[in-house]
């Protein structure tokens, strides 16, 4: 009598796998010759967009009612029409550039507060991005291990990097104490209205710059060496190269960063509120802040008004992304 | 104007020696060809006297000048890559015009020297296009055109050819042997195809292992080969090597000091008496065919004969060969007479 052969680990582990297979094979075939390819399609759609249609779409129908119907209830047949009402308070202004003459006037204060915010920040983490990314490109001692420092921060929580931030700029801060022990003069970096602006530009360019550098660092990689080698040749010296031909060659990666750091700017949020929860004062109120406040966090709340601001905050969303996907045809094109 | 000397140059990457003690003198308007096997160091001295790569120790003259610290802008030479590093966004206008543009030469001078070149490589309608839009053998041009509108000392191609399809290789050898000869230009051209290096260079630089094996004009080479190493990387199919004793039927007596025979395949024919070869494969071209066999001991030989010949494999055959085509070796594997 032989013994039979001991099964190994991975035929035990992935026995579960190949019997569910087997068991689904004699549906999915019927399935298949019922419905044809096309059903086969839809088979394997189905689970994601069940999720995609639940946690996307629903939000945004439900949200769409909202916007379009007023007072507090959160249950949509309690919910009086009020037609166009919440847009026509939030976008009337007497001087737009002047929130104080809006009837919605903290929403225009976000409006200016992000805005000023997607500008200096995109601007900002597009150089940083650059050089960081320039850097990591060139031969530099412990190459992997600086990339890893510069990509770390991205691994962070919002929340994580709004109280590490927090606890170095507040009033007793890191920051300060390091100040007063070089003798200098501190300074109220979350409590002073500039002071707190810049500092949510540079928290949120910290965080996410790895995540950018490495788009382009890719980028970098990606071009030629020989390139730069036909440079030397012809005598070209290091910034021609650099505007001539580097910068050309990033272009399709420089679109990608601009373009998903503009997004991410626009729903600034989480770090930010953490950081100095849009203060002092309305100084560092930015959109995503003004929605949720209005929303769920303000003792009137007005939820109506909130989803308005949402979807017209959407739009410029698909404004960008449109803007994006209209940019890289044409440079394919091209 | 276009000498380049080479004194004692060695390149070490860590501890590895990439170029072993180069000497190396090549005449104005020579076209002199490195060819070797792969790894063999022939792009890195290229590239260390293009001034890309500095080497270890040693010198490199140009025109009697010592360039070996000099920038690779400034040794007035231009290079044609392998992968003809044409900067993919630019036209092939600017392409020309980009490396005089930073000389600051003047854009009349500039105008001058894009029109003659791309008269000259027929590139003219190419000019508003860009790399992407250009096939392999209009890519080709453009980067020699490129090299050509510096008006260099001596040019540089790193394997020009490689890239193109082999009909291609053909006509583009022809052209760049052409353009040599118009422009009498020293050139240094690097490949691995013996074809390319017999038919283009005046002479032949053969490295192995990053050295020097032999200078020659290619026909001496294939003549007179300075080792066997030399011998059997030149010349298609193989030189085959024999004992003295393997090629006793087809060479009565050696010269003094003999380790190994060299015969061709191409001095190779069927004779009544000769080597006692078994075929075991044949290759039918056409104008020829090519024998492989085996002799008695085991040893592999080629013999390449008339195409009308016909053999089957299998099939014992006599080959016949005329002695003073042989090349004699002798143990350190140098040439004997």
């Amino acid at each position: 009598m032989t013994a039979s052969p001991k099964p190994s680990i991975g035929a035990v582990l992935t026995a579960p796998i190949v019997w569910l297979a087997r068991a689904a094979d004699m549906p999915l075939r019927a399935w298949q010759r019922l419905t044809g390819r096309g059903g086969m399609i839809a088979f394997f759609l189905i689970p994601n967009m069940a999720v995609f249609g639940i946690f996307v779409i629903v939000p945004l129908v439900i949200n769409f009612f909202y916007s379009v119907t007023g007072g507090t209830a959160l249950f949509l047949s309690d919910r009086p029409f009020v037609g166009a009402e919440h847009f026509d308070r939030l976008l009337t202004c007497t001087d737009h550039f002047n929130p104080t003459t809006c009837r919605e006037d903290m929403f225009w204060t976000a409006v200016w507060n992000t805005s000023k915010f997607v500008v200096l920040q995109v601007s900002a983490m597009t150089v940083v991005a650059m050089i960081t990314a320039l850097i990591l490109n060139s031969k530099i001692p412990g190459k992997a291990f600086w990339r890893a420092v510069f990509f770390f921060p991205v691994l962070l929580s919002p929340v994580v990097v709004g109280l590490i931030w927090k606890w170095i700029l507040q009033r007793q801060g890191l920051l300060n104490f390091a100040l007063y022990e070089l003798d200098m003069t501190q300074v109220n970096w979350l409590t002073e209205r500039s002071w707190a602006f810049a500092a949510t530009i540079g928290v949120s360019v910290w965080a996410h710059v790895g995540f950018y550098a490495l788009i382009l660092l890719a980028g970098l990689q990606a071009i030629p060496g020989d390139l730069y080698e036909a440079a030397e040749m012809d005598g070209t010296k290091p910034g021609r190269v650099f505007w001539r031909i580097t910068l050309p060659l990033l272009y399709p990666n420089l679109l990608v960063v601009i373009v998903l750091s503009l997004i991410r700017a626009v729903q600034v949020f989480d770090e930010v509120f953490v950081l100095t929860s849009g203060g002092p004062g309305t100084a560092t109120l930015y959109l995503t802040q003004y929605i949720y406040e209005v929303g769920f966090a303000s003792v009137l709340r007005n939820p109506g008004l909130a989803s308005a601001a949402a979807l017209m905050m959407g739009g410029v969303l698909v404004v960008l992304t449109l803007l994006q996907l209209g940019l890289t045809r044409w440079r394919d094109r091209k | 104007m276009g000498r380049i000397r080479i004194e004692n140059l060695r390149k070490n990457f860590g501890a590895h020696e990439v170029l072993k003690n180069i000497n190396l003198d090549i005449g104005e308007g020579e076209l002199a060809v490195f060819v070797g096997p792969s790894g063999c160091g022939k792009s890195t001295l290229l590239r260390q006297i293009s001034g890309l790569d500095q080497p270890t120790s040693g010198h490199i003259f140009i025109d009697d000048k010592d360039v070996t610290g000099v920038s690779a802008a400034d040794r007035g030479l231009a290079m044609v890559f392998q992968s003809y590093a044409l900067y993919p966004h630019m036209t092939v206008l600017q392409n020309l015009t980009f490396g005089l543009q930073n000389m600051k030469m003047a854009k009349v001078e500039i105008d001058r020297r894009v029109a003659d070149a791309a008269r000259m490589l027929e590139i003219e309608p190419l000019l508003s296009r860009r790399p992407g839009q250009l096939s392999g053998g209009q890519r080709q041009r453009v980067a020699i055109g490129r090299a050509i509108v510096r008006d260099p000392t001596a040019f540089l191609l790193d394997e020009p050819l490689s890239n193109l399809d082999a009909e291609l290789r053909v006509s583009m050898r022809a052209e760049l042997a052409a353009l040599h000869a118009r422009l009498a230009a020293t050139m240094i051209y690097v490949t691995h195809d013996q074809v390319e290096a017999m038919t283009l260079a005046d002479r032949i630089v053969v490295l192995r292992a990053g050295k020097i094996e032999q200078v020659a004009a290619p026909i001496d080479l294939f003549d007179k080969p300075a080792n066997r190493f030399v011998a059997g990387f030149i010349g298609a199919p193989s030189m085959n090597f024999l004992t003295v004793e393997e090629a006793t039927p087809i060479l009565p007596t050696a010269p003094a000091g003999t380790a190994l025979v060299g015969v061709r395949p191409q001095h190779l024919d069927p004779a009544e008496t000769g080597l006692d070869v078994t075929v075991s494969l044949v290759e039918s071209l056409g104008t020829e065919t090519v024998i492989h066999a085996t002799l008695a001991t085991g040893t592999r030989i080629l013999a390449t004969l008339p195409g009308h010949v016909r053999a089957k494999v299998g099939e014992h055959l006599k080959l016949g060969g005329d002695p003073a085509r042989m090349h004699f070796f002798d143990g350190q594997d140098q040439r004997i007479g």
